[in-house]
């Protein structure tokens, strides 16, 4: 950016020598060692604390002074599931001495203080953390064309310079795209999108994660994705229910800040709770008035057999169980009367849950013998949701998150069409879940655009995109899936990891790892020393978000303005102006690179923020801005009148829009569909909910990786309950009887806050086991374990509770991969290792069907609790 | 001592999500392995043949809650009378605070307090603790764990306000009966909640291996 423009290395470090020696002492005298590897070079800058730092640099003890400083809108930039919340930072000096959360107004219910998780917490832990990536760095045993790539995530680094950094960088990112095309370069994060399509282009990755499988099917039925469009109702509504499903969701590690404040909103208004997962969760410990266990990946069966006893039981007199005038009016496909244009009426939902279309009928117990839950407990869990009038049904992804399981929401639908819990007060079907939790409906409040404008006219030299699940095979066997019967090669000689966190987070790490020693070149922009810039040749260290000039977030009703928190730390750039210097190096205009300033930027949008109208309806504008705004921040631009003066709105850092029951600014998701279906249609090729979808069939074929029917149909998903055994139907176990559901981790959001110590320690990133199964293995809490899959091993630390459903163990996502290369063994816990790439169906990730085997380790390693593990620092240029 | 402060916990309320740990921690410097402090878990039940259906495991009384559980400043404090140096003392109101250069550092009172509210300082050789964000609560506000908390399950204020409001609940398992120190703490259960001393559950922290 603009304020770094300058020059390639910080000058001369401010900090005097007392404090240099502090650091060296905590760091291990470490800083006086890399003086000798970065001869030649100046003095680092930082720590920025004025006290000796331990080894998670924060103070070590002693009550912390909050005076002579100011508190600081500060980010929390992580894509975490929360509510986003607001941090304020207490500065001193340029340091940071505290972290707090909302305190700008008045704390109501309706109104609520965004008060923040222990992680947005714990920030300071990562931004002056002892693995944050101080300088470029050079694997040792690299060289142009790849050097000895074996030793990739065991070799030494040593200190380079940016300028020599950039020019190494930019001259094997050429030689390659020279020798080899634009085709040959695969870039897993976005940061530098802007550089690859000025250079016509990178290959880059495709499939849903978070999502499951309501990412493409959500929208093809009728429902949202959940998280750009959502099918609940407001949260103020949500008090309207006598009935809240949670299917498959734990909002209290996957969505925090308010969102279990929300429901418990709820709960006092007299909602009652039910929760369906594998896990009695913290979120079903607080919300649940029942809890039914259900066997991972086996959520369809379950739903079916439920389908089936609404429709054995309904009477429409006597016992109505099934909303038939919503089925008729609102969808198509339920029966044959009611089907799509040019469907076959022998597709139709109903005879094939009776089983008239293949002969088996989904009764109760079939289900029962799939999903664990007792034939008769279906049964009352079907009639339950159909009495109860106002029920919001409600599931997460996790559910969608398994292999196989394109048709799932298409059931999950298919349920709440039956029961009509759609498009009233009180009634709602569909995903509540991540940020979205707990509160459907539009934005009330929002930022403008940046003013950036796109790059265009630059001919594309490639259009390849390769499946998640295939990332690594197409290096390794240089071939991949780009539809039905369609796969083609591909020559993939380096990985360009601008950001995200691929080599960790996507399915099949221990191929990852092979897939990078096979590369030529991997390149990481990161601020931690994290796996993927473990397996790189070159590390190029960036700013967080504490160290950039602006940042806005907000959910339904507020907006975050948090700004620039300290000066970058070490020599971090930002990935903008690394962009910008590379692409100056590759004969891209800086300008081209770095058309807006971030003043500017900011400034547009704060100028297009925009905020709901009194009763719901236009858009006004949100911040009032003088002429001296104007010529403060130094910016271009007009004068404007709106709800809070830009100096207000710097100072507290939100906007919240006000809210109470009847404010006219609640969400009814549905409403209006439901009462005149004719008038206004959904965006489904029939207008209608599609319980029949051909368009969703024909996506996955064309897809290429599986085959599905249009209608919700059971399949059992690769590695799913039935794959534990060896014979299913004679009930014989096979190697890797126990089922895996890999979680949202309280630690972190995603691999994001892995290396932060207070969160280490709370969270110690346990392996979660049933009593009963834990007791037929003798094992018991604190054991080392050795968890087996298909595709990998990991040790960890055993956690016995009985809140987990005997079969089904479980491991927070997101850990960072520790592999011991003679062993085999990942210590850190990273359930990639654990879970396969098995692409199936739209190309989603299948995180939630892993099938394992567990026993005592008796190995040589040891395992003490991660917060005592030393920090992961790159080796030799620390 | 009629204003003497005290605590409310809401364990109908609380998620377990340390929120109120970290928040503490920032305020009072302290690194991992140290706490003023904690969220213990508790939880118990367990799984028997399901009885409408022998081929399957039916859940049996399974249930959970957490408290979030801190120095007590109780009425008879038992950290103080364990202190030989006279370090430990109470204000007026109710607030147990340590004197740090009068601390020897002996340890007696981590011993004493059945809270585990104490915590040593290894870098100075003393105790120290929680004083209820003292420095906050004398010029008007409260104290970061309360203001920290997500589902605002925490509260402080004049003890006898809160039992006014609340009942006079001081313990549920797996905390110690109340009779030993009269901690000036009032819970609002969990429906689960099972009585101090008479619990049918185990704690069941993850990182109770810490401790
Ligand atoms: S929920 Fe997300 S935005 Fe809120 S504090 Fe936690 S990490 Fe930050």
């Amino acid at each position: 950016m603009s304020d770094h423009a300058d020059d390639g290395l910080t000058g001369p470090s401010s900090l005097d020598r007392r404090d240099f020696l502090k650091w060296g002492a905590v760091a291990g005298g470490s800083v006086l060692a890399a003086g000798g590897v970065g001869a030649g070079l100046p003095l680092l800058k930082g720590p920025r604390l004025p006290w000796d730092i331990d080894d998670i640099g924060l103070p070590p003890s002693g009550p912390v002074p909050l005076t002579g400083g100011e508190w600081i809108p500060a980010p929390c930039w992580h894509n975490c599931g929360g509510q986003r919340c607001l941090l304020s930072a207490y500065v001193v000096e340029g340091r940071v001495l505290a972290v707090k959360s909302d305190d700008t107004h008045p704390d109501s219910p309706e109104t609520p203080q965004m008060r923040a998780c222990a992680r947005g917490r714990a920030q300071q832990g990562q931004v002056f953390g002892p693995d944050r990536l101080r300088y470029p760095m050079k694997r040792r045993n690299w060289e142009p064309g790849g050097g000895r790539r074996e030793l990739r995530g065991e070799d030494e680094w040593e200190r380079i310079s940016w300028d020599e950094a950039l020019d190494l960088t930019a001259a094997e990112l050429e030689r390659i795209m020279a020798e080899h095309g634009n085709e040959s370069v695969l870039e897993l994060g976005s940061t530098l999108r802007r550089l690859f399509t000025a250079l016509g282009g990178a290959v880059t990755n495709w499939g849903s994660t978070s999502w499951g499988t309501w990412y493409h099917t959500g929208p093809m039925i009728g429902l949202g994705d959940g998280l750009s469009s959502t099918s609940h109702n407001d949260r103020l509504d949500l008090e309207n229910c006598e009935l809240i499903v949670l299917w498959g969701g734990n909002p209290a590690w996957s969505a925090q800040g308010n969102s279990m404040y929300y429901y418990l909103q709820a709960r006092r208004a007299g909602a009652k709770f039910l929760f369906i997962d594998p896990y009695y969760n913290d979120s079903a410990m607080t919300l649940a008035d029942e809890w039914v266990p259900v066997r991972p990946g086996t959520d369809h069966a379950l739903a079916l057999g439920m389908a089936y006893a609404l429709l054995d039981e309904d009477d429409p007199e006597r016992n109505p169980l099934v909303d038939w005038d919503f089925l008729n009016r609102c969808t198509v496909g339920f029966d044959p009367d009611h089907m799509p244009e040019g469907a076959d009426p022998a597709d139709n939902v109903r005879d094939y849950i009776l089983g008239r279309r293949d002969g088996v009928p989904k009764t109760p117990e079939w289900a029962a013998r799939i999903c664990g839950v007792s034939a008769p407990r279906i049964r009352r869990l079907a009639r339950r949701i159909a009495r109860t009038r106002r029920t919001a049904l409600l599931t997460a992804w996790a559910p969608a998150r398994t292999h196989d399981s394109d048709s799932w929401p298409q059931m999950f639908l298919t349920l709440g069409c039956m029961t009509g819990h759609i498009g009233q007060q009180g009634r709602m079907t569909g995903v509540s879940c991540w940020e979205r939790t707990a509160d459907g409906g539009p934005f009330l409040v929002g930022a403008g655009g940046t003013g950036v404008p796109p790059l265009r006219g630059v001919p594309r030299r490639t259009t390849a995109r390769i499946n998640n699940s295939e990332l690594w095979s197409a290096i390794l066997e240089g071939e991949y899936t780009a539809g039905d019967g369609d796969r083609r090669p591909i020559d993939l000689r380096a990985i360009v990891h601008d950001g995200a966190s691929a080599l960790n987070q996507v399915s099949g790490l221990m191929k990852g790892i092979e897939a990078h020693r096979r590369a030529e070149f991997v390149l990481t922009l990161n601020f931690v020393y994290n796996p993927n810039a473990r397996f790189s040749d070159i590390v190029l260290p960036v700013t967080t978000q504490w160290e950039r000039h602006s940042y806005f977030k907000g959910n339904r009703d507020h907006l975050i303005w948090a700004r620039q928190v300290v000066e970058p730390q070490y020599e971090a750039r930002d990935d903008a102006w690394i962009a910008a210097e590379l692409g100056r190096r590759m004969g891209i205009d800086f300008a081209d690179m770095l058309p807006v300033s971030p003043e500017q930027q900011t400034f547009n949008r704060l100028a297009g923020a925009w905020v709901v109208g009194p009763d719901g309806r236009g858009r006004e504008r949100l911040v009032t801005i003088t002429k001296d705004d104007i010529r403060e921040m130094g910016v271009e631009g007009q004068p404007q009148e709106g709800r809070i003066t830009l100096p207000e709105f710097r100072e507290k850092g939100i906007y919240l829009v006000p809210r109470r029951p009847g404010d006219g600014l609640g969400h009814i998701a549905f409403e209006s569909f439901r009462r005149e279906p004719e008038r206004h249609p959904l965006s489904t090729r029939s207008g209608r909910f599609e319980l029949h979808c051909q368009r969703m069939a024909e996506f996955v074929r064309d897809v290429g990786f599986s085959r599905i029917d249009p209608i919700p149909v059971y399949r059992p998903p690769a590695e799913g309950y039935e794959e534990t055994f060896d014979d299913f139907e004679r009930g014989i176990k096979g190697p890797h009887p126990l089922q895996l559901i890999t979680l949202h981790y309280r630690r972190r959001t995603h691999s994001v806050f892995d290396n932060v110590g207070w969160l280490r320690e709370s969270f110690p990133q346990e392996f979660i086991m049933s009593s009963v199964d834990a007791e037929a293995r003798d094992l018991a809490t604190g054991d080392v374990v050795l968890i087996r899959s298909r595709h990998g091993s990991v040790l960890r630390p055993l956690f016995v509770t009985e809140r987990m459903m005997p079969g089904v163990v479980a491991l927070g996502e997101g850990a960072w991969a520790d592999v011991d290369f003679r062993t085999g063994l990942d210590r850190g816990g990273a359930t990639n290792v654990l879970n396969g790439a098995r692409p199936t169906g739209q190309g989603h990730q299948g995180w939630n069907t892993c099938a394992v085997e567990v026993t005592r380790y008796r190995g040589p390693q040891r395992l003490p609790p991660d917060w005592r593990q030393p920090p992961r620092q790159p080796k030799g240029a620390v | 001592m009629t204003t003497a402060l005290g605590f409310r916990i809401d364990a109908s309320a609380c998620i377990g999500c340390r929120t109120c740990v970290i928040a503490c921690k920032s305020k009072n410097g302290l690194p991992p392995g140290r706490h003023f402090r904690r969220v213990v878990e508790y939880s118990g039940g367990g799984w028997i043949p399901d009885p409408e259906d022998p081929t399957l495991m039916a859940p049996s009384g399974i249930f959970a809650y957490c408290l979030s559980v801190s120095c007590m400043h109780c009425e008879e404090p038992a950290c103080l009378r364990a202190c030989p140096t006279g370090a430990l003392r109470q204000r007026d109101d109710g607030v147990v605070v340590i004197e740090s250069s009068r601390c020897a550092g002996c340890r007696y009172c981590e011993w004493a307090c059945p809270y585990g509210a104490l915590s040593y300082d290894p870098s100075s050789g003393r105790m120290a603790k929680c004083d209820l964000c003292i420095d906050l609560v004398d010029g008007g506000e409260e104290p970061w764990c309360v203001t920290a908390c997500v589902t605002r399950a925490l509260e402080v204020g004049p003890i006898h306000e809160l039992r006014e409001r609340y009942g006079s609940l001081d313990a549920l398992a797996p905390l110690p009966p109340g009779e030993r120190t009269r901690p000036r703490l009032v819970i609002t259960p969990h429906p689960h909640g099972q009585l101090a001393g008479r619990g049918t559950g185990h704690s069941s922290n993850p990182e109770r291996d810490l401790r």
